[in-house]
């Protein structure tokens, strides 16, 4: 009985995917001057959604799922297993997790849960794990709703701050307890040598990474700040290594447009920085709704984007004991998510990215049910306005209802955003 | 003579409004907007030119704004709701005392946006989802009152007794809240009185954020109702500024932005 | 200029110290036989005891003029000592602590015998942060006595006797550094406990016990014997007036801590002090590790009087790293 309605469940959630995917990649289609090397990513977008998600990834080799970014990812390539991250950014499997929620949950959470909720069979033996951090209270709590589902979990404990050495040194024990039982999930030995070559593999996307965010930053923008929201998005699941060359092939058509004069909006299209909690696809309503409404995002700051590979590893010695602090402390101390107290780097690297790449505005999206981002949005809101930068604030989740409402918002900020800026040029 | 016109396609009406090159208010009409809307709007549209004895071609720019704006074709450029309106409404700021706080009630929403002395928009904030506190929820109560929207005012200051507390803030709760009450032999006057705080207080409480300095200015169709407006002046504790023809400020300011895109062209898209 | 700069700041630094550190390493050691000599104020541990040095450390002479009598220094000889010190002083400010990091004979053999662990692959000791700030005082505690201790031959400190003239250059008796660098010209005539005083006595067994903790200690913690340097305590007061910098633009940090990790000497403020632009503190050696390893643009720079030298970018991170992650 149980086991049709579920078919019945998954079927249905299958179709809304793919209808809320294909939806969002149209979306994005339809702006002009795309880069031909979006199409990588499109297609990899269309694959996923119009399947079995994610599942379907889990055919070669091990996988270690993760919940969150925190998670060291140089530790999981250097097993030979393949990282995954889980977080979802589906309306269609946020219903089911509503069925067994709380209503005031994150969406983020929910929509995660929904879909290993539906897609609990589709899993073969090859997820050897789950891994979240211990960093909000829902990611913890997911623990234990997960294991009932019947997953294999790990939770990974992590300090609720990161200014002590005595955080430092908690997480840095925790790291180095995952370390030693990955290689029993992974089946795999971690030898120095293995953990140098997955650190040199993020490393170069990382450093791959820098280009892009210097060529998004460029004056007159070259490229969507949607279309970047989805090349880190790949990023979640992709092989690191596939990823790198599509993105080496981004950054190259990049370089040429930069070098061409072609640009993606005109020239006094808002400048926008995009914050707060993370863009997942297909939930791009708000970054499509404000680059539809002419403004561009030219720097963003968020879980699912640029906090990816802001950071890299550096080690002194090649060791396993140098370089697994090394990985620990790359995943803890630059942290800037809003679950650490306190968490005045995310303040100072969201001035310093608007300072650097003179944005006009900040768009702060908050999920509703993620308190740490809604709280924070004072503090933000405070640092901003002493420079004279205004703000967006945006309360949404997955659901499209409120695209009405939004789109009155955003286009009104941008309109005052323009205003602003014609001013400044009258009055020069 | 060139004229400029506004056009502000809401949730329940049409507001049009026409304006000369001295920013004078020409001609103005409203119109449900209904499932014609496109019909509608141009029929009101021709309407106003031949009331204002105006020709086609003698209008220079148009501007639309409200939710249908991006569905009328007619219109030469889109803006929202809101730039409009706070372009509308710093029209009529008094000497010396700008206007700083817009409060608009509109048929399904609800705005409150803050400007600064100049009348740039400083920030703005809308009721999320929900028509709780709208035009809709007086639509609603006269309806179960068995009156007419534009009586309500009148009604609400024959109340003899204290206003009704009404509850629920959500329309349909709301509703049956209502008839409840009426159920129960309470008076209608004192009722409405009621549902005009509960609205008032609604609107306050998302206002308080932005009040400060300045005059309060307050707009919508729903400001013609009198008794809302004593009703929100209790409760934001100040007097609010009410314009003659409250709902086409922002069909006027759309106007004043036509005018503006005529006089400064932004630059070409490209190039 | 540009290219070459980039070029520099792409460049291993490292390998650059090392090589550096061999060259001084040969010209203090061994310059005798060039009779290359740089002079007896040298800010670092090139030693007199060592009989082909190519110049020599300051403290040893200035251990000898703390002896002077109260009247004499604040007369005719107190111009000597303060030609001295202003020697000093000259020489110290050129490459501030970069004494240290790249041309002290002892730093260097520390730094070869962290790299012989490395190669044994034993785990280097990590201290935490109160350690390492507890130890950094030893060093100035050590500064005070090699002043006072030798003050108290000549004066009366409070009616108490004068110490006898054994107790003349103390930090010398103890100082690694004497009983170390003769060995690499073949003189292990220092490594002795001379038994002509009990003050004597105590002073060369210690000495000699110090000398096997630092070689053990380098052994386990990288520049261990620095943590305690009275040297680096002296260089401390005047590193202020230092033509060759290290400073930091705290708006660019982003307190990843790779620099707070690449330090020797545990000197958490790199990573943590966001308002100091000067970022020199008593331990630093200004080795240019923390600048290797930084990832971001500018954010940590040596300059020359105002001019940059080496500066921390995202390339030259990224070109250390992949060439280190290849193994090389």
């Amino acid at each position: 009985m149980e086991n049709e309605r579920l078919q019945r469940m998954r079927k249905t959630t299958r179709l809304h995917l793919a209808m809320e995917a294909e939806e969002t990649l149209q979306r994005l289609e339809e702006f002009p001057e795309r880069p031909a090397a979006m199409e990588y990513f499109y297609a990899l977008f269309r694959r996923i959604s119009n399947g079995d998600g994610l599942t379907s990834l889990a055919g070669e080799g091990k996988v270690i799922a993760t919940m969150c970014m925190q998670v060291p990812q140089e530790l999981i390539l250097a097993v030979g297993a393949h990282p995954l991250r889980l977080c979802s950014g589906a309306n269609a499997y946020d219903q089911v997790g509503a069925e067994f929620m709380p209503a005031k949950s994150c969406p983020v959470i929910r929509a995660t849960l929904g879909m290993l909720k539906v897609n609990y069979s589709l899993w073969g033996d090859n997820l050897a794990s789950i891994v979240i951090p211990t960093t909000c209270d829902q990611k913890k709590k997911a623990c234990e709703q997960l294991t009932n589902m019947g997953y294999p979990v790990y939770s990974l404990e992590m300090p609720a701050g990161k200014d002590s050495d005595l955080a430092r040194y908690y997480w840095q024990e925790s790291v180095k307890q995952f370390a030693h039982d990955l290689e029993g999930l992974a089946g795999r030995r971690l030898t120095a040598a293995g953990l140098r070559g997955a650190i040199g593999k993020v490393g170069r996307a990382a450093a791959l990474f820098r280009q892009l965010h210097r060529l998004r930053g460029n004056r007159p923008p070259l490229i969507l700040g949607s279309d970047l929201f989805l090349v880190y998005n790949a990023y979640f699941f992709d092989d690191i290594e596939r990823w790198s060359a599509a993105v080496e092939a981004l950054t190259a058509e990049l370089e040429e447009r930069r070098q061409n004069g072609v640009r993606v909006t005109n020239r006094r299209a808002p400048r926008l920085l995009f914050t707060g909690s993370p863009p997942i696809f297909p939930n791009f309503k708000v970054p499509v709704l404000v680059e539809l409404s002419g403004g561009i995002i030219v720097a963003d700051e968020s879980c699912s984007s640029t906090r990816l590979l802001s950071d890299a590893v550096a080690y002194d010695e090649a060791a396993l004991n140098d370089m697994v602090p090394a990985v620990a402390d790359r995943y803890l101390k630059p942290c800037t998510c809003p679950c650490l107290t306190p968490n005045g780097d995310r303040l100072r690297k969201l001035v310093t990215m608007a300072g650097e790449l003179e944005v006009d505005g900040v768009v702060y999206q908050a999920f509703s049910g993620c308190l740490p981002y809604e709280m924070e949005r004072q503090q933000v809101n405070e640092v901003l306005s002493e420079r004279g930068i205004p703000m967006l604030y945006v309360e949404t989740d997955y659901s499209p209802e409120d695209s009405g409402q939004l789109s009155t918002r955003v286009e009104a900020f941008i309109e005052s955003i323009k205003a602003r800026k014609r001013r400044k040029v009258r009055t020069k | 003579m060139k004229y400029f016109g506004g056009i502000d396609i809401g949730s329940t009406s049409i507001k049009l409004v026409l304006i000369d090159e001295e920013k004078r208010i020409v001609a103005d009409a409203t119109c449900p907007t209904g499932s014609h809307f496109h019909h509608n709007t141009m029929t009101a549209f021709e309407g106003m030119l031949i009331r204002g004895n105006i020709a086609r071609h003698e209008v220079a720019y148009i501007f639309s704004t409200g939710y249908g704006r991006k569905l009328f074709k007619e219109s030469d450029e889109t803006i929202s709701e809101i730039t409009a309106n706070a372009v509308g409404a710093a029209g009529f700021s008094r000497e010396g005392e700008p206007v700083q706080t817009i409060i608009n009630i509109g048929g399904q929403d609800l705005k409150v946006i803050q400007l600064d002395r100049q009348g740039q928009i400083q920030n703005f904030a809308m009721n999320d989802k929900c028509a709780a506190g709208t035009g809709r929820f007086l639509e609603m109560t006269a309806r179960n009152l068995e009156v007419e929207v534009d009586q309500l005012g009148e009604l609400h200051h024959r109340a003899r007794g204290v206003p009704l507390t009404i509850n629920s803030t959500c329309t349909v709760f709301a509703e049956s809240e209502i008839i409840s009450l009426l159920a129960g032999g309470h008076g209608k006057e004192e009722l409405i009185a009621g549902v005009h705080y509960s609205i008032a207080k609604r609107v306050a409480r998302l206002a308080k954020r932005f009040v400060g300095e300045g005059a309060v200015f307050f707009d919508g169709g729903p400001a013609r109702n009198r008794g809302l407006v004593d009703a929100l002046e209790d409760e934001l504790m100040r007097p609010v500024i009410v314009p003659p023809t409250p709902q086409i400020t922002t069909a006027f300011g759309a106007a004043l932005l036509a005018m503006e895109a005529c006089e400064d062209p932004e630059e070409p898209e490209r190039g | 200029m540009n290219k070459l700069r980039r070029a520099i700041n792409n460049s291993d630094l490292g390998r650059f110290r090392f090589y550096v550190q061999l060259l001084f390493f040969a010209v203090l050691i061994y310059g005798g036989y060039l009779a290359l000599n740089l002079g007896n104020q040298l800010p670092t541990f090139a030693c007199l005891y060592s009989d082909l040095h190519g110049g020599s450390c300051y403290l040893l002479g200035f251990q000898h003029q703390m002896v002077t009598p109260w009247p004499e220094m604040f007369g005719g000889r107190g111009i000597g000592i303060l030609i001295g010190l202003a020697t000093f002083v000259a020489f110290f400010v050129v490459f501030n602590k970069a004494w240290c990091g790249f041309i002290c004979p002892l730093g260097t053999i520390q730094d070869w015998l962290s790299s012989l662990r490395s190669k044994l692959k034993i785990r280097p000791a990590s201290y935490s942060e109160p350690v390492f700030q507890r130890l950094s005082r030893i060093k100035y505690i050590l500064l005070a006595l090699l002043i006072l201790l030798p003050m108290a031959i000549g004066n009366s400190f409070f009616g108490l006797p004068k110490l006898s003239h054994d107790w003349g250059v103390p930090f010398c008796m103890i100082c690694p550094g004497r009983t170390v660098l003769p060995l690499f010209t073949g003189d292990f005539s220092q490594l002795a406990i001379d038994l002509s005083s009990t003050t004597k006595l105590t002073l060369t067994a210690l000495g000699m016990a110090i000398t096997g903790l630092f070689f053990l200690g380098s052994l386990v913690k990288p520049r261990f014997f620095c943590l305690f340097c009275p040297m680096s305590a002296l260089h401390y007061i005047f590193f202020r007036a230092g033509l060759l910098r290290l400073t930091k633009d705290g708006a660019k940090c982003t307190r990843c801590g790779n620099c707070y990790r690449a330090c020797d000497v545990g000197i958490r403020a790199i990573a943590d002090d966001l308002e100091s632009t000067n970022i020199v503190k008593d331990d630093c050696m200004m080795c240019g590790k923390c600048i290797e390893v930084c990832p971001e643009d500018g954010c940590l720079r040596v300059k020359f009087l105002n001019l940059p030298v080496y500066e921390s970018s995202a390339e030259g991170f990224f070109t250390r790293m992949e060439r280190k992650n290849n193994g090389k």
